[in-house]
């Protein structure tokens, strides 16, 4: 088995590994703390899909924060994992009128870590709204604007893959659509997200 | 410039986001879903102790025990109740019948018919219908009505007047769910038109107590019966039925109802056999419906028009039954043998 021969990191590594964009560790930190999600939601009126979408978006959650290099951790990265977890899966309990849970793990208690917990998921929510706000322009760009915004900024395409792609003489002209593009998505964004 | 740069970043982060996404979903689709699921199962946390539960089975193991038998209680309750009432149902399933008769368990000692002049009826003489029951003319040239139970699965169906002549009917239409069939008999050409009929038909639904009589062939002979609408529904509360006091017997299927005025408001379809002179007929109204719904092509374009207008209405009765019978047949069926 492939796993078996990697070493197993600690709580540590992964973080950093997470940071870095490698595959192992996000592979590694998936594996390890999602049967203690899929057992929690499962034994709290959730589905496999349910604990599946609910694991997801703590461990996005977890990777922005680690990505903009702004995680402090205070407590074990799987009370962590669990508690932003807990919060996220409490609050779609709630939108369906269930407000009483049965914890399966200890969350985050000591004042320093829910503070921590509350901050990340205020800025995650924030962020939230601003991506489902990003997706709304880009849907409303309309085509080639849509499709060159998200081949550049999305898809990572280089330049010259773009100029090709969409047939323009040059680079040059390329970056001028793109620039273009970019200006009437900069309107539409900002038009809602000043509101 | 500034905002330049921050619909940039956030293009950015919102790639990111993406693409992370993309990654955890592939993540998903890679790790071993049963393994996860065991791990789930054997995922022991200290919030959960053992020791927690033992105690909650001590504390509540009386009150678990009596809502257990209360369960099985009402469990076992509900299946004998359910058991008891779908043989009650059965039951009274066969307390209907329908008043088609079997002729073949009628004795043939009954009285040939004489006047068979063109040796139609002759046919059935020798080899009597397995099926009968009775019908009436809907129109003089020759559209019938008579019950769907009667004609069901039948090979051939004929008719035949009170004088004896036999003709050929052509099943135009079968409403089963009102338990009715319109027939045809200019098919034969044997068949002439008849006077207008004297009756008429009438959907408005009639009053409890109203006095009707009906004609039918229990016999090979037409036979009168009279009674009085008991109840706006027929056999366990069906809306499209009258409930008649009404002395049926098989055979009388199909046959008419009428009222004082020689207004059709139902077709006798069946009785109650528990209980003496609870018969059922269908209402007038689905008459109509079930005529309605005959596709134009089995009318060969033209309309089926019934007489709306009594010329019974100021006769007395011998004298309505007297202009009536011409117009009653009985109807006779084979059907292959199994």
């Amino acid at each position: 088995m492939k796993e078996s021969r990697q070493p197993v990191l600690t709580d540590d590594e992964l973080l950093l590994g997470l940071a870095d964009g490698s595959d192992d560790a996000l592979g590694q930190l998936y594996r390890r703390y999602f049967p203690m999600v899929l057992h929690f939601v499962t034994s709290n009126s959730g589905n496999e899909d349910d604990a599946k979408d609910i694991y997801q978006e703590a461990l996005i959650v977890l990777y922005e924060k680690v990505r903009s290099g702004s995680l402090e951790l205070h407590c074990q990265l799987k009370t962590y994992l669990y508690s932003i977890g807990r919060r996220l899966w409490l609050k779609q309990l709630a939108q369906r009128s269930r407000f009483v849970i049965r914890d399966v793990e200890t969350p985050a208690s000591d004042e320093m870590a829910i503070d921590q917990l509350n901050d990340d998921l205020i800025d995650h929510e924030e962020r939230d709204r601003q991506f489902t706000l990003m997706a709304d322009s880009l849907g409303r760009l309309g085509e080639p604007c849509r499709t060159l915004l998200d081949d550049f900024y999305i898809q990572h395409l280089s330049m010259q893959d773009i100029t090709e792609k969409f047939g323009y003489t040059n680079a040059d002209n390329a970056k001028t659509q793109k620039y273009k593009c970019l200006m009437r998505l900069k309107r539409l964004f900002f038009a809602e997200y000043k509101q | 410039m500034n905002e330049e740069k921050d619909i940039e970043n956030a293009l950015h982060a919102y790639g990111e986001r993406i693409r992370f996404k993309q990654r955890l979903q592939m993540m998903q689709a890679s790790i071993d879903m049963d393994a996860m699921r065991q791990d789930a199962d054997l995922y022991n946390s200290p919030a959960e102790a053992s020791g927690q539960i033992r105690k909650l089975w001590h504390t509540y193991r009386t009150t678990l025990a009596v809502a257990a038998s209360a369960a099985i209680i009402t469990t076992f309750g509900s299946i004998f109740l359910y058991r008891s009432y779908l043989q009650g149902h059965k039951q009274q399933e066969q307390q209907y019948s329908l008043l088609s008769k079997e002729i073949q368990a009628v004795k043939t000692s009954q009285r040939r018919l004489l006047n068979d002049f063109n040796g139609r009826g002759r046919g059935l003489g020798i080899n009597p219908a397995q099926v009968a029951g009775s019908g009436f003319l809907l129109t003089s040239d020759g559209y019938f009505i008579t019950n769907n139970h009667i004609i069901r699965e039948a090979d051939s169906v004929y008719v035949q007047s009170g004088k004896g002549e036999v003709y050929k009917a052509r099943i135009v239409y079968a409403d089963q769910a009102h338990d009715l069939a319109v027939l045809q008999l200019c098919d034969d050409s044997a068949f002439r038109t008849l006077p207008p009929v004297p009756y008429s038909f009438d959907a408005k639904s009639s009053d409890l107590g109203e006095r009707v009589y009906t004609l039918g062939y229990p016999r090979e002979e037409i036979v009168y019966g009279e009674g009085y609408l008991s109840s706006g529904t027929g056999y366990r509360g069906d809306s499209t039925a009258y409930q008649v006091a009404i002395s049926v017997n098989p055979g009388n299927s199909g046959g008419p109802l009428l009222d004082e005025k020689g207004n059709v408001i139902g077709i006798i379809s069946g009785k109650q056999t528990t209980s003496e002179g609870v018969s059922f007929a269908v209402k007038t109204n689905y008459l109509f419906e079930a005529l309605n719904s005959i596709p134009p092509d089995s009318l060969k374009g033209q309309p089926l028009r019934l007489n709306r207008k009594s010329t019974l209405a100021s006769l007395p009765r011998k004298q309505q039954i007297k202009r009536m019978q011409d117009y009653v047949y009985q109807v006779k069926v084979f059907k292959h043998k199994e």
